[in-house]
């Protein structure tokens, strides 16, 4: 498809347009993902968002040995060694990196960055319930990140501005959904590795370019004409699908499964909501990025995202459930314990549960798992 | 001489031994087990010609081959490739018709399997990448002690007074068998807290699936009759040590191509 394999080349060549944006004076503002980072207030201050999502590679994660200890989540030890290694591309381009606080985990990638790399590293705290303080907090962080990526830029981040930021990112919000949502179809137009794909260059690529290639990728897809095909339909979910880590889904596919829909608490940038943009901007932020998206599982209470992927099980209606988090990802690898048993009452279906630590050598035993639960769903009568 | 019926192969390339079952409608013509060796692609081939010297068949009459093992991919002459999970569970089903659990111990992965009255898999748990739980972990232990690989299980009986192995990593439990002997236990007692250890770390994994009866032991250590014994104090239920367990998978990869050419068993 033409304007996926547009989207592949921005994403391919986005590091040296991002060089590019910087020698012209543009401040280029990285971010941790998870979507609690709203991108909109980035724009409305004239700077370049870019979010850190990259993963999969064993050898950053093995550089992190030397500044963290083994025991904290995949991913995370990951950024820490792109981050520490003070030659990463990616960290090197950047002006300024905010993250949100959720856990331990980027708690810890924080903390490590500011003490030991010149990266100018903004925190903030995102709460774990959703009330009225918790909304109250989470406001009062986002007017913290505004001062700073004000103090960053020089620019005002005027109401004006920021619904103007508002508007462009909604559009593409709706073009991601729209996309996800054919995928409700007996034969999907688009694989999963290409939407997980557009999601993650969602985060990276330019914005106006990303929302014109959106815009025709929809057009296509419209117009395509899938083949017929009988794989069994799955949902992949867990904690964190990063940029670089395709071994499962290329494994899944490879066994003869179809990913129909994908929730990640970082790597799939929430899309079913908009921001109302008629109230007052920050307002309308704080309400669409922290009450109205589905609260990751260290929420408490636990079990608003359960049942949102019982919902989802049936809405895509799939065949099977592949559950996927990354080593030391403890609330994530909580839920894994129960939640077969949720689904299975609720559902039928039955789920499969796979850890990584992005180590190469667990390929065999993961390609074994998958391959027998896609044979296991096959053969049910 | 071509036989009528439809003939076909189940080969199974484990990481310890190669297996292959030739079968003839219902009838098992021949099987073959030999240690996998250096190159899987050579062990698919031998194993494969060995069976097939025993019958007055040729590889070109074999009407269809179904893979299986950690090798499954590296069997060029197959026509498909089959988890040895699925496989194992058929094979269990053919042989035990009542069969709801398999519990297979191969030479680098341990499994329990749930399986339905058609030997479907309903669920199923899988050891992590180390060796913990495995053959492997026995065959490392037997060599420490001195003993061979098929003495140890009966060795493991005669301990009256188990020793308490706190590690089931190969790396560790090493060590620990060391100075376990420095303390003057019996080689007896040492093997018997291992079958011990072993059956308590099979018995977590297969805990989320259960242990339902019939359950049915295959893989090469089920061999081992003192790893059958030291399960069935854990567990606390009968287990039923397959007829020739080392063969089950191949068993079940020649059912499945059976299966695929239509014949049902």
């Amino acid at each position: 498809m033409e304007a996926i394999r547009h989207i592949r080349s921005l994403l391919a060549s986005r590091l040296s347009a991002l060089n590019q944006e910087k020698l012209k004076g543009k401040k280029i503002i990285g971010y941790i993902p998870g979507g609690y980072f709203p991108e909109e207030l980035v724009l409305a201050a004239g700077a370049v968002p870019v979010c850190m999502i990259r993963g999969g590679d064993h050898s950053a994660v093995e550089t992190a040995i030397a500044y963290v200890d083994r025991w904290l989540d995949t991913f995370y030890r990951a950024q820490i060694g792109y981050g520490v290694s003070g030659v990463d591309p990616y960290y090197k381009v950047l002006d300024a990196l905010f993250v949100p606080i959720t856990d331990a985990n980027n708690r810890a990638l924080s903390d490590v960055l500011a003490y030991h790399t010149p990266l100018d590293v903004f925190p903030f705290g995102i709460p774990h319930t959703k009330s009225e303080d918790g909304y109250g907090y989470y406001l009062h962080g986002l007017t913290k990140v505004k001062a700073k990526l004000e103090q960053i830029t020089g620019n005002d981040i005027t109401d004006e501005r920021l619904a103007k930021a508002i508007e462009q990112c909604n559009r593409e919000r709706e073009l991601l959904k729209e996309i996800s949502l054919m995928r409700k179809s007996d034969n999907p137009p688009i694989a999963s590795k290409d939407f997980v794909m557009i999601n993650h260059a969602s985060m990276i690529v330019e914005k106006t370019t990303m929302i014109e290639n959106l815009d025709s990728l929809v057009r296509e897809l419209r117009n395509a004409k899938p083949g017929v095909h009988d794989r069994p339909r799955l949902m992949l979910t867990g904690s964190t699908l990063a940029m670089g880590d395709h071994k499962i889904v290329e494994l899944i596919e490879s066994a003869g499964g179809n990913v129909v829909v994908e929730d990640f608490a970082e790597g799939i940038k929430p899309y079913w909501n908009t921001v109302p943009e008629n109230d007052a901007p920050l307002n309308a932020l704080a309400k669409t990025y922290f009450m109205d998206r589905v609260a990751p599982a260290w929420f408490r209470p636990g079990s608003e995202r359960l049942d949102y992927l019982i919902r989802l099980a049936r809405d895509y209606s799939v065949n099977g459930v592949v559950w996927y988090h990354l080593m030391y990802r403890e609330s994530y690898k909580m839920q894994s314990y129960y939640f077969p048993e949720m689904l299975r009452k609720e559902t039928g279906l039955t789920m499969l549960t796979l850890e990584s630590d992005y180590d190469p050598a667990e390929t065999g035993q993961m390609s074994t798992r998958i391959e027998t639960y896609i044979e296991s769903i096959r053969r049910q009568p | 001489m071509k036989s009528q019926a439809l003939i076909v192969a189940g080969i199974d390339i484990g990481a310890a031994t190669a297996k292959a079952v030739l079968l003839n409608g219902n009838t098992m013509l021949s099987s073959c087990v030999i240690p996998t060796g250096e190159s899987v692609a050579l062990a698919a081939e031998s194993v494969m010609r060995s069976t097939l010297d025993r019958t007055d068949l040729s590889l070109s009459e074999i009407d269809y081959i179904v893979a299986t093992g950690y090798g499954r991919r590296a069997v060029t002459f197959a026509h498909e490739a089959i988890t040895e999970i699925s496989c194992h569970a058929k094979g269990a089903n053919l042989l035990y018709p009542l069969a709801h659990t398999v519990v297979d111990i191969g030479g680098q992965d341990s499994k329990v399997i749930e399986i339905d009255e058609k030997g479907n898999i309903v669920n199923f748990a899988m050891n992590d990448k180390c060796a913990a739980g495995t053959g492997r972990f026995l065959e490392v232990m037997a060599r420490v002690l001195n003993a061979e690989i098929e003495e140890i299980g009966s060795l493991s009986l005669k301990g009256d007074d188990p020793c308490q192995i706190s590690n089931t990593c190969t790396v560790f439990a090493e060590s620990e068998m060391i100075s376990l002997r420095a303390e003057g236990k019996s080689r007896e007692n040492i093997l018997a807290g291992i079958h011990s250890a072993m059956a308590h770390r099979i018995a977590i994994m297969g805990n989320p699936i259960g242990f339902k009866s019939q359950i049915i032991f295959t893989g090469g250590v089920a061999r081992n009759i003192g790893m059958k014994k030291a399960l069935q104090d854990r567990i606390g239920e009968e287990i039923t040590v397959a007829d020739n367990p080392q063969i089950i998978g191949a068993l079940g990869a020649a059912i499945i191509a059976a299966k695929k050419q239509g014949h049902s068993i």
